[in-house]
């Protein structure tokens, strides 16, 4: 269960369709699917099965009742399939993003590139407590983040895990924790398992 | 800067057409104006021989610029004398009292295209957009439902390119707004501003057309609103029981018996001059109050809105 104290950390919502809405997108980290949950899913959008596409990324799982349904290997090929779409979205779509964080904020953020605005999307925090890291000395970015503190895949310096979130970049900002005294770091946990 | 007044002069009255009168005002001592952005208005004091009118008018000069403003001012038959004034009175070289630029209606940089739909005299915020639009690129596209017969008269502000399209009451000439707002790509913000028949038609079809609210935005003018049936208020703060009659509105009265009460808009979109109530219901018009702040009653906007029955105590 994802808590935080910061107010301005991004809330997550239930996925539930928004029927003003003219056309749906669900995408899907598929290694964030429960049993049973596809199901459910293709329950709570029955309403607006007839206008909706679903997207499952990494995964296999059939999907029964989600509209048409295209299977993507990564979040790199849901990046380019925002990229590139040809029929273009319209401002009535609404977009619903099941998934981790890193996840969640990578498809908002390339649908927001093709002119998506918030009211139109809604993110649901599903899975891993896992963080991306931005590194505030060398803004590199560190993926897969579970630990309180963890190298920085730029410059390597150990980064300090804030709970500091940035919705723009999509990631939790980092800052060298051994800066006093080189090498000298707290023993190391996993606290977003 | 509420509050702080501009002094200027009227530089040049032009009739584009019969009910319309363009105004150009410079600074009365010459100097620089504030400069406004796009989509700003400006509160004029215009001293009637019977009573002050404080009128707000969309500014047309591009934006940014210093040397003069220019408005457009429709002379409104059921006018509250605003209106009428400027048509009948004004004169060049006249002198006048102005609030600093206001903006409640600036476009929104983050769009990817900017759709603008204009009813009349409504299209006056959207020529400083053009103007704006023309140095920053943006994507845009402008829709006026006007008479045929002033469809020629705002030529001289809208671009060459012809991104502005006319329309009018006849077979083939009505806009059809659905199927205009059915067609738009994610990204876009639509703006309205005519009456407000108008303006609730068009953000009726948006919502149908699935658009967020976020993506809506309106600007209302005409300020018939203001009127209805007189009624008392007492000020306590200042002890003054005033008189609101039928054609005035709560805050023009509180302003004839001298209490200055802050406000900008004048049209109940700001949220200026909220005023918390201590007696009597409310009839709220503003587009500002949230339901349930207008239901707890304890605000009211004294711009737009009046006493339902009997008399109101305000803390001012």
């Amino acid at each position: 269960m994802m808590h935080s104290d910061i107010k301005s950390r991004p809330t997550y919502q239930v996925l539930e369709p928004d029927l003003a809405g003219t056309g749906h997108l669900l995408v899907i980290e598929g290694e964030t699917v429960l049993p049973g949950r596809l199901d459910s899913l293709a329950g709570t959008f029955a309403p607006v099965e007839d206008k909706l596409h679903t997207w499952l990324v990494g995964s296999h799982a059939g999907a029964q009742g989600l509209g048409k349904v295209w299977h993507l290997p990564a979040i790199a090929d849901v990046v380019d399939a925002f990229a590139c779409a040809t029929r273009g979205f319209g401002i009535g779509d609404r977009l619903y993003v099941q998934g981790t964080e890193p996840f969640l904020w990578s498809v908002a953020t390339a649908a927001g590139i093709v002119g998506f605005g918030a009211g139109q999307v809604r993110l649901h925090h599903t899975g891993s407590l896992r963080r991306r890291v931005w590194c505030t000395h060398c803004h590199g970015v560190t993926d897969n983040v579970t630990t309180n503190f963890a190298a920085c895949s730029g410059c390597g310096r150990h980064l300090l895990v804030r709970d500091h979130f940035s919705r723009r970049l999509g990631a939790f900002m980092g800052v060298m924790i051994d800066a006093e005294v080189p090498g000298q770091v707290p023993a190391l946990e996993e606290v977003f398992p | 800067m509420i509050g702080e007044l501009l002094h200027l002069q009227v530089a040049a009255i032009t009739d584009l057409a019969p009910g319309l009168r363009h105004v150009r005002l410079v600074a009365a001592d010459s100097s620089r104006l504030p400069p406004a952005a796009a989509g700003a208005h400006l509160q004029l004091r215009l001293e009637g021989t019977t009573k002050t009118f404080r009128n707000a008018y969309s500014l047309i000069s591009p934006p940014g610029r210093r040397d003069a403003y220019e408005i457009i001012v429709r002379r409104v038959p059921a006018s509250r004398g605003g209106s009428a004034f400027i048509h009948e009175q004004l004169n060049v070289g006249d002198r006048l009292e102005a609030t600093w630029p206001g903006n409640l209606f600036p476009p929104v940089r983050i769009a990817r295209h900017h759709l603008m739909i204009a009813g009349g005299i409504g299209i006056t915020p959207f020529l400083s957009y053009l103007a704006d639009f023309a140095v920053s690129r943006a994507s845009h596209a402008l829709h006026v439902c006007c008479r045929e017969s002033e469809k020629d008269v705002f030529a001289p502000w809208l671009p060459a390119t012809g991104k502005a399209a006319f329309h009018w009451d006849a077979d083939g000439q009505r806009l059809d707004i659905p199927a205009l707002l059915a067609a738009q790509p994610a990204g876009t913000h639509l703006y309205v501003c005519g009456p407000a028949a108008m303006n609730e038609q068009v953000i009726e079809a948006a919502a149908k057309a699935g658009w967020p609210a976020s993506h809506v935005h309106c600007e209302h003018f005409g300020s018939a609103l203001s009127g209805g049936e007189a009624f008392r208020a007492f000020l306590s703060r200042s002890g003054i029981e005033v008189e609101v009659g039928q054609d005035e509105s709560l805050l023009e009265a509180i302003e004839r018996v001298g209490v200055a009460a802050p406000c900008l808009c004048r049209g109940g979109a700001c949220g200026v001059c909220a005023t918390p109530l201590l007696e009597g219901e409310p009839e709220h018009r503003d587009h500002f109050l949230s339901p349930v702040e207008r239901e707890s009653g304890r605000l009211i906007m004294p711009c737009v809105s009046r006493a339902k029955t009997g008399r109101l105590v305000l803390d001012l």
